[in-house]
């Protein structure tokens, strides 16, 4: 099962994409990871969701883009439990998400407010240790090992308000992967960086994803990222939020910075991602 | 629904305060069912004890609160306008503002005796320290363009503190005078209370030591409520005066 | 400012006190006001090293300084677990806090002829008014800072699981911790007000106890020998919980 996407869809056009009007879950295919069936949700009067069906396979990266109203992030939610849905429902493994799950790991794009403040960066990657009641003992050389992964051995001892944004959100990072999660969801998490920083960690979040194999939903409003980082990228239209159409992603991994974007493929595939972007818009 | 939720706590309390009094069926020198304190209250109303010891605290807090305040607004807008004499009076400040008021009532008692101007010294002493603060922080955030324009403007030194200082440092300085009204009130009560035989603080003192557990907890009450109708009255009119502009800068 | 300018300042302003010591020394030498009245610093002075190194100052001290630090802990503590548990609560705010908004406003000297027509004229009731008047402070901001932690840092609890203890013990009460502690300055100072007074009015071995008796005796330097002790308990622990803030707070600073 690879996409899926609702009725209003036409054609496919560029060839990169593969649209199917499908019914699911397909029988013959494993249960899915992660599910929406029928999802619609409403702000007060204003519907924000409207009538969802999604699938997200293990060990799957898949990319939501989408003009700002288009509901993204409140599909990261449900799938994070903070947040349920009207009507229809959001499976794990099978389950109907009821609340927030110890194998997804959540992360924040303001990292200024999602840190706490009074811990170090060693502290608050330790926060996660503590929540899933890993002895104390162990900790040390855990968070030593985390804040290695995402750069930050030699600032394990500083403040929040002492580290760079890219920083905090490393600890972010490392404070998720503490978590030892099976799905990491991250919600526009380099929006507020610079830009060397943004490319910087984009390809650290794929090192660490490609070893360990976790599934992970990327919400973005910047196309070019979508496409860089995902398997799969799912378009959505605002107002109410519907899915708009769903890109395979065929480029050869590892992802390189130059030779990926240059690649006639990430072209090709970005013009389509845009025009059908601007198509929704007008 | 609010206000509501807010009472249950309260009334229930004083139900069971009353039934509990009741039916244990106790005589207390220290107790007082809430129906006897409210008889209490309404006689000690109406054959004047409260209104006239009310009377005499809020002379001595108001004149005390008159003059220490009057004198932290001058000190402070000496201080704010000449930095270097701000500087130079921190160490004395820093020194001197430690000091209890509580703790110099044997040295008014000592120089003043007994009666309204050792009462109203120390509620001046108190309430001079928060106006001078608060009125010195007021000045020295004020934005520098304004004094900028005051000096472009070439007013003379008194017309900059009343055209450029004043208006611009008022909401500050309201919230200060606020503080200060609360602080006279408790210095006066505490002054009362502790050596002055003079208004509702000594009344109330009388009422414990001569067993009247119904008046003191009456005369408790009327001094929560006198502050809180003073606060509340100094909060109306803020919001009157500055508007929510003015009440935000008490967040600060 | 460079330091080496602020310390000039520095040194300028301990001159002006200075300065100000001296005309006190003046008009009590040759101001015409009799010395039973206004010792001069000099008398005072003395006072103060003959009370500390054989008479009974530095034993007074040591009542008061007890008095104010049992009362304004035992607050302390009371104020921050009570505070912690009306906080985290969304009930008990809605119930209990509005009550204690009617409290708040009554001077808590009000409270002491209440506590005493049960205790007495003993040190108990001194220790338990030092207790519930400082307690107020701590528990007012410990409500508001418990209850007033940033969204998404709930939302980062939720998504960890943390249980209401853990939520309460790992994210809110440390972030109330600036609250707290400006509440417990301002409930020490109430404890120093209480002690004080509540020694005058027990006759309680302090420093309260001791000036009132000074005042009484004529005995003005003794009696400004304790009003400057006192000033300085008042400087000296102000100064101690400002330094112990501004190591617990280093987290805000960059």
């Amino acid at each position: 099962m690879q996409c899926a996407a609702n009725t209003k869809n036409q054609g496919c056009e560029t060839g990169y994409c593969m649209i199917n009007v499908a019914p699911l879950p397909r029988a013959d295919a494993a249960v899915p990871l992660i599910a929406f069936h029928g999802v619609s949700h409403m702000f007060g009067n204003r519907p924000v969701l409207q009538d969802i069906n999604l699938t997200i396979n293990k060990s799957e990266f898949v990319c939501m883009v989408g003009p700002s109203g288009c509901g993204k992030t409140t599909m990261l939610r449900m799938v994070g439990g903070l947040q349920t849905p009207a009507t229809g429902e959001v499976t794990f493994a099978g389950k109907r998400v009821a609340g927030p799950a110890r194998e997804i790991s959540f992360m924040f794009q303001d990292y200024s407010k999602a840190l706490l403040p009074w811990r170090t960066a060693a502290g608050n990657v330790s926060l996660a240790l503590e929540a899933n009641g890993v002895p104390t003992g162990q900790r040390a050389a855990r968070i030593k090992d985390l804040l290695g992964k995402v750069g930050l051995a030699n600032h394990a001892d500083h403040f929040p308000v002492q580290l760079s944004g890219g920083m905090q959100q490393r600890v972010q990072i490392a404070r998720c992967l503490a978590q030892e999660p099976s799905v990491l969801l991250m919600d526009e998490p380099f929006g507020a960086l610079d830009a060397m920083t943004r490319q910087a960690l984009q390809d650290e979040i794929l090192r660490i994803i490609q070893a360990s194999r976790t599934t992970v939903v990327f919400v973005t409003h910047d196309l070019e990222e979508a496409i860089y980082l995902g398997d799969r990228v799912v378009a959505l239209y605002p107002n109410p939020g519907r899915i708009a159409q769903v890109f395979d992603v065929d480029l050869p991994k590892p992802r390189n910075q130059l030779t990926t974007r240059e690649s006639p493929s990430f072209l090709r595939l970005r013009r389509a991602l845009f025009d059908f972007i601007r198509e929704g818009e007008a | 629904m609010k206000v509501a939720k807010a009472l249950v706590l309260p009334v229930a309390l004083l139900i069971l305060w009353e039934v509990a009094m009741r039916m244990s069926g106790i005589q207390s020198d220290s107790l007082a069912p809430p129906s006897q304190i409210a008889v209490a209250f309404y006689n000690a109303m109406l054959d004047g004890t409260i209104p006239w010891r009310t009377a005499e605290t809020l002379r001595a807090a108001l004149t005390g609160l008159a003059i220490g305040a009057g004198c932290g607004l001058i000190v402070s807008i000496l201080l704010g306008l000449i930095p270097p004499v701000a500087r130079l009076m921190q160490f004395s400040i820093e020194v001197l503002r430690p000091v209890p008021a509580v703790a110099l009532i044997p040295v008014a008692i000592l120089t003043l005796g007994f009666g309204y101007a050792m009462e109203v010294s120390l509620v001046a002493f108190a309430t001079f320290w928060p106006v001078l603060i608060y009125g010195h922080a007021a000045i020295t955030n004020i934005e520098p363009q304004l004094l900028d324009v005051s000096r472009v403007l070439r007013l003379s030194g008194l017309g900059r503190v009343t055209k450029i200082v004043l208006p611009a440092t008022l909401p500050r300085y309201f919230v200060a005078f606020r503080l200060a009204t609360a602080v006279s009130l408790i210095v006066a009560v505490t002054v009362e209370i502790a050596a002055n035989p003079l208004g509702i603080g000594y009344e109330l003192m009388t009422a414990s030591q001569s067993l009247h557990p119904d008046l003191m907890f009456a005369l408790v009450l009327w001094i929560g409520l006198v502050g809180w109708g003073l606060n509340g009255a100094l909060l109306f009119a803020q919001r009157r005066l500055f508007g929510p502009a003015g009440m935000a800068e008490i967040a600060r | 400012m460079s330091i080496a300018a602020r310390g000039l300042w520095l040194l300028g302003s301990i001159g002006v006190t200075a300065l100000l010591v001296l005309s006190w020394q003046l008009i009590a030498n040759y101001g015409g006001i009799p010395p039973v009245f206004l010792p001069g610093p000099d008398r005072a002075w003395s006072a103060l090293v003959a009370g500390f190194s054989g008479g009974e100052l530095a034993g007074l001290t040591g009542a008061t300084v007890e008095r104010m630090i049992y009362g304004w802990v035992l607050a302390s503590l009371a104020g921050i677990a009570l505070g912690a548990v009306i906080g985290s609560s969304q009930v008990a705010r809605e119930y209990v806090a509005p009550m204690l908004e009617i409290v708040r406003p009554v001077p808590v000297s009000a409270f002491m002829p209440v506590v005493m027509a049960f205790l007495g004229l003993t040190g108990t009731m001194v220790l338990v008014v030092i207790a519930i008047g400082s307690i107020w402070p701590v528990l007012l901001a410990t409500v508001h800072g418990v209850s007033s932690v940033e969204p998404r840092l709930v939302e980062v609890s939720q998504s960890l699981r943390l249980s209401r203890f853990k939520t309460l013990w790992k994210i809110a009460l440390p972030n109330a911790q600036a609250d707290i502690l400006a509440g417990m300055r301002i409930g020490l100072t109430v404890a120093l007000i209480l002690a004080v007074i509540g020694e005058m009015l027990t006759s309680e071995n302090g420093l309260g106890w001791s000036i009132l008796q000074a005042a009484r005796a004529y005995r003005s330097a003794d009696l400004f020998a304790g009003v400057i002790v006192l000033g300085v308990i008042g400087l000296v622990s102000n100064l101690a919980l400002q330094s112990i803030e501004r190591y617990v707070l280093r987290w805000k600073r960059r």
